[in-house]
């Protein structure tokens, strides 16, 4: 019976969230129009049509290279993504608990915030050459400040009322950062955990097309070489819709089914 | 002697809060803490639980397990109240059937309906959220346990409930009690003992028996005990507003 009252409750819960999608796809649909007006005011050589580029888009998927190219650049960006989550989470907590090390630790986040990405990929390049390595690296780079503030903000801010109620029951320190700490973490490490996957895709595409290593970034190289300008805007779109589903499909329902707690404390009316 | 306080003092930041205390809780005993406010209190109650150290003085201490019921309901806002109530179980170890069966038990014991147990603390009203916590408190079956003026932000018709519903468990489960309030009328209602703290960086002031038991005192003797007490020259400084205001 419960676990029928659950399942019921999942459904309902998944069916809100494929439906609130219409608002998205409004906005979306918006964008479509102010594109197709740039493109009959321009024409097709500088900016193709959103119906030419979704031609060129469904031919080119089912080319091999493209598929091959999509799987390096997913990988690349996951892992640079799992690297510059895990560090900067890490150190960030670990800075949030101690301020000897959040006095160390943030001027080093500092100065890795002040070089500019494309510096990173011109030493990646000379020391990685050529290879996917380049840019993981300039992903872990670019994006680690983010996780790393998220992670100090939520920790530093967690509730030490709370805190205190937890040790007068005993709790032991690895409890009380599960059940007190990394709750409200939590509500700190998801913006910063998109604006992380959205970054990851970006970079990596820019750090192979300046690297000159393959992937989407390698296609879009090729795609400009040839004055190919519905092939360029196709893989562009083809990275958005992969930037996308990570946030949409990946990142915000795995958020909306942690953070069901403060859904319930929202009055009627202003539920998403 | 399940607790004692011996010497007990403290400061912050080089400022004295108070000294040399001497407090003791006796099996079964409810001993209200009193005093202006800003004297102490709240620290006196949180070296007793072990919260903070002493800088001064010792704490021993004769049970096995305490619980605090603070100011705030302090419950986890992501938690379910039935996890909420169980939450000093699952610190303790207990397994999740004996914990759901002593949450339920416990919620029914402070009033709280069972179909309340599943919601989120936000959905809770104000006073559902403080029986929670007294719930969460008696849930470790404590041998003391330690409000910390658990009842000053409910409204007066609920705070007799709830002070009721304390002294009911008491005698039930015979835990002994620290309650601190700065409530006199709410301490000689509670209590067995009453404990005067003085302002200013004193000691205790007092320390006197409480005519008959919590729970069979009437209204008229606690009014009377109230104000017999009022005129004394050792509360008086409960009642000295203008005294606070110059230190």
């Amino acid at each position: 019976m419960k676990a029928l009252a659950q399942r019921f409750a999942f459904i309902g819960w998944a069916a809100r969230y494929v439906w609130s999608a219409w608002a998205g796809a409004a906005g979306l649909f918006c964008l479509a129009a102010a594109w197709q007006a740039g493109h009959e005011f321009y024409g097709s050589f500088i900016l193709p049509s959103p119906l030419e580029t979704l031609q060129t888009l469904s031919v080119i998927i089912h080319e091999p290279a493209f598929v091959q190219a999509a799987k390096e650049t997913a990988e690349r960006s996951l892992a640079g993504f799992l690297l510059a989550v895990g560090f900067g989470t890490t150190a960030g907590a670990i800075a949030g608990y101690s301020f000897a090390a959040m006095r160390l630790m943030r001027p080093i986040v500092t100065v890795i915030l002040g070089v500019p990405p494309i510096a990173w990929i011109v030493l990646a390049l000379i020391w990685f050459g050529s290879t996917g390595g380049s840019a993981v690296m300039t992903v872990v780079v670019a994006a680690l400040p983010i996780s790393f503030a998220g992670g100090l903000e939520g920790v530093a801010t967690r509730d030490r009322a709370l805190d205190a109620m937890a040790r007068s029951f005993g709790a032991g320190g690895w409890m009380r950062f599960r059940t007190v700490t990394l709750p409200h973490l939590i509500s700190y490490l998801f913006p910063a955990w998109t604006t992380t996957a959205g970054t990851a895709w970006k970079i990596t595409v820019m750090a192979e097309l300046l690297s000159n290593s393959g992937g989407i970034g390698g296609e879009l190289a090729t795609a400009r070489a040839l004055f190919d300008i519905p092939r360029v805007m196709a893989l562009i779109v083809a990275v958005v819709v992969f930037a996308l589903v990570t946030e949409y499909v990946l990142l915000q329902p795995l958020r909306d089914r942690l953070e069901r707690w403060r859904e319930a404390g929202l009055p009627w009316g202003i539920k998403r | 002697m399940k607790l004692a306080l011996e010497g007990v003092g403290h400061s912050f930041l080089g400022r004295a809060v108070f000294e040399n205390i001497d407090l003791s809780l006796h099996a079964g005993e409810v001993v209200a803490l009193i005093g202006p406010s800003g004297c102490g209190k709240t620290t006196v109650l949180q070296i007793a639980a072990g919260l903070i150290e002493p800088l001064r003085g010792r704490v021993r201490r004769a049970y096995r397990r305490h619980a605090v019921v603070f100011q705030e309901p302090r419950l986890l806002p992501w938690m379910t109240a039935r996890d909420n109530i169980a939450y000093g179980l699952r610190a303790a170890g207990a397994a999740r059937g004996l914990r759901n069966e002593a949450a339920e038990r416990r919620a029914a014991e402070v009033g709280l309906h069972l179909r309340d147990l599943d919601k989120y603390p936000a959905e809770l009203s104000g006073g559902m959220r403080q029986r929670a916590a007294v719930a969460r408190s008696l849930a470790v079956d404590p041998d003391i346990v330690f409000f910390d003026e658990p009842f000053t932000a409910v409204d007066v018709g609920l705070k007799r409930v709830l002070q009721d519903l304390v002294i009911e468990a008491a005698v039930r489960d015979q835990f002994s009690a620290l309650f601190v309030t700065h409530d006199l009328s709410e301490a000689v209602r509670v209590a067995h003992r009453l404990v005067v703290l003085a302002g200013g960086s004193g000691g205790l002031l007092a320390d006197r028996p409480i005519e008959g038991r919590p729970g069979t005192r009437s209204d008229r003797e606690i009014f009377a005990i109230v104000e017999a007490w009022s005129q004394d020259a050792e509360f008086r400084e409960l009642f000295d507003g203008a005294r606070e205001s110059v230190s």
